[in-house]
């Protein structure tokens, strides 16, 4: 259970604008899956960051009842520098999988499918080599929710699969919230849905009325 | 799984301190082709190259207890300790922004095991500078063990300290960086390190006491040679005060920034 409560959000500094989020509120119930929607700029990063409690909204509350994975993205979560092998033990000392590192390599090395890539810097990965790595590193652990910002829309047809089939085999267990603009894979992954617009959040206890909502606010 | 999952805040950090270690050490040794080299091949040059210069000069400046070599390989380790903590300091957070996506994280986690690390090779590269010396017939095995690696200790906690608050000013203003560099050069020449602060005028010395550094040094060297003869007004508490100062307005900022910390 996540329990957001009149978040307002934005950012200070000398290029801060207007706020991203003014009076958010909504609540994750547990073991659902919600799909992120809305258009470039709108706050959805802003806000799986702050799900995350890797910023923190300049008013209002957010309540994690449960274990909340860190935003699994592009960008994020990677030392260039390390190989792929270096950055998931880090993950899994951080995390404390000291004992179980073994276990854990192996099942991200199986994931992601990376082959001998495994070994080489992170900054000689493709993007979706990245994605891969990001996803089957955050999937050997058990998170009530993970948190996937854009993490599989670099992926081809067989990671979207086996991404799908993974959070499937979960399903009742954990959940995911996603923020991605392929409607198709957040069909396959979420049920329930959240539309970001204009500063407001708008849930959707159905998935598909929230793409329509979207679509129909972009003029599609 | 096995994973332990309610792990108690003490757990979560020494987990962290113990990966940021080994990650840092491996980076920090590997970076570049002279890796490791480099840290003993550093101070050795410099040794060289400062010894060579006042052989030029022909300056042969008496220092009153202690040979001037000796003198100046002490001065100048237990100023390259305080330095590196703090210019390595500096670069912790942003070097490390990418880790902070773990909520485990936290920006101090960086600082201190980076400040850790330079603690412990400025260690191995003294024992090895001293080694060298004994075996090249200098008198520089010190004269009170215990002494040494207490102020050793101290002059360590100092630049960490003051490294914890600049490592927070210079991601907010990157400017630090700049300002701390320009300062270190003349905070080398009037900290005793290379110029004896006994024989600048004393009419300054009230003024280079102010300077907490200097107080490090020239204890250390207290410690290494049993007859040295520094000046009036070296108080190891006055280094203990900017220390503890520093320290808790670092933790302050820590918390204060936090989240400017280890924002994008």
């Amino acid at each position: 259970m996540i329990e957001v409560a009149n978040i307002y959000k934005r950012y200070h500094g000398l290029h801060g604008g207007d706020w991203v989020l003014k009076d958010v509120s909504f609540s994750i119930p547990p073991a659902t899956s919600v799909g992120v929607l809305g258009r470039n700029g709108a706050g959805k990063s802003t806000l799986l960051r702050m799900l995350a409690g890797m910023d923190s909204p300049d008013k209002g509350t957010i309540q994690r009842n449960c274990r909340v994975s860190w935003p699994i993205g592009l960008g994020g979560g990677f030392q260039s520098n390390m190989t792929g092998r270096q950055n998931v033990k880090f993950v899994a000392r951080v995390n404390g999988g000291e004992s179980d590192m073994e276990r854990i390599i192996a099942f991200v090395q199986d994931f992601a499918e990376i082959g001998r890539a495994f070994d080489q810097p992170l900054a000689t990965y493709s993007s979706g080599m990245k994605s891969r790595l990001a996803f089957g590193l955050s999937l050997a652990f058990e998170f009530d929710v993970y948190l996937s910002d854009e993490a599989t829309s670099v992926g081809d047809a067989a990671f979207r699969d086996k991404a799908t089939e993974a959070f499937r085999s979960r399903m009742g267990k954990s959940s995911i919230v996603m923020v991605s603009h392929s409607t198709g894979i957040l069909q396959d992954l979420c049920q329930a849905g959240l539309w970001l617009h204009q500063g407001k959040a708008y849930w959707f206890d159905a998935l598909d009325d929230a793409i329509t909502a979207y679509h129909k606010s972009i003029g599609k | 799984m096995t994973i332990e999952v309610n792990r108690s805040s003490w757990q979560v950090t020494l987990d962290v301190w113990r990966a940021m270690f080994l990650r840092e050490i491996v980076s920090r040794i590997s970076a570049d082709r002279l890796g490791w080299v480099w840290l003993l091949i550093e101070p050795v040059l410099h040794i060289v190259l400062f010894v060579a210069i006042r052989q030029l000069m022909g300056r042969v400046r008496f220092i009153p207890g202690a040979e001037f070599v000796p003198w100046f390989v002490v001065g100048m380790m237990g100023f390259f300790l305080f330095r590196q903590a703090i210019t390595r300091s500096m670069g912790a957070i942003n070097g490390n922004k990418a880790l902070f996506a773990y909520r485990q994280v936290q920006p101090l986690d960086a600082v201190l095991v980076r400040c850790f690390i330079e603690g412990l090779l400025k260690t191995l590269v003294l024992l090895l500078i001293v080694g060298g010396a004994t075996v090249l017939e200098y008198h520089i095995l010190p004269h009170d063990l215990l002494g040494v690696i207490l102020i050793w200790g101290f002059i360590w906690l100092l630049g960490t300290s003051i490294g914890i608050v600049l490592s927070v000013l210079n991601t907010v203003m990157p400017e630090t960086e700049k300002v701390v560099g320009l300062i270190m050069l003349p905070l080398y020449f009037l900290s005793g390190v290379m110029v004896p602060i006994q024989f600048l005028p004393h009419a300054l010395h009230p003024y280079l006491l102010l300077n907490p550094i200097t107080h490090g040094i020239e204890s250390l060297r207290h410690q290494f040679f049993e007859h040295y003869q520094t000046i009036a007004g070296i108080d190891l508490m006055y280094m203990g005060q900017w220390t503890l100062c520093c320290f808790f307005l670092g933790l302050l900022l820590h918390l204060r920034y936090r989240i400017r910390l280890i924002a994008k």
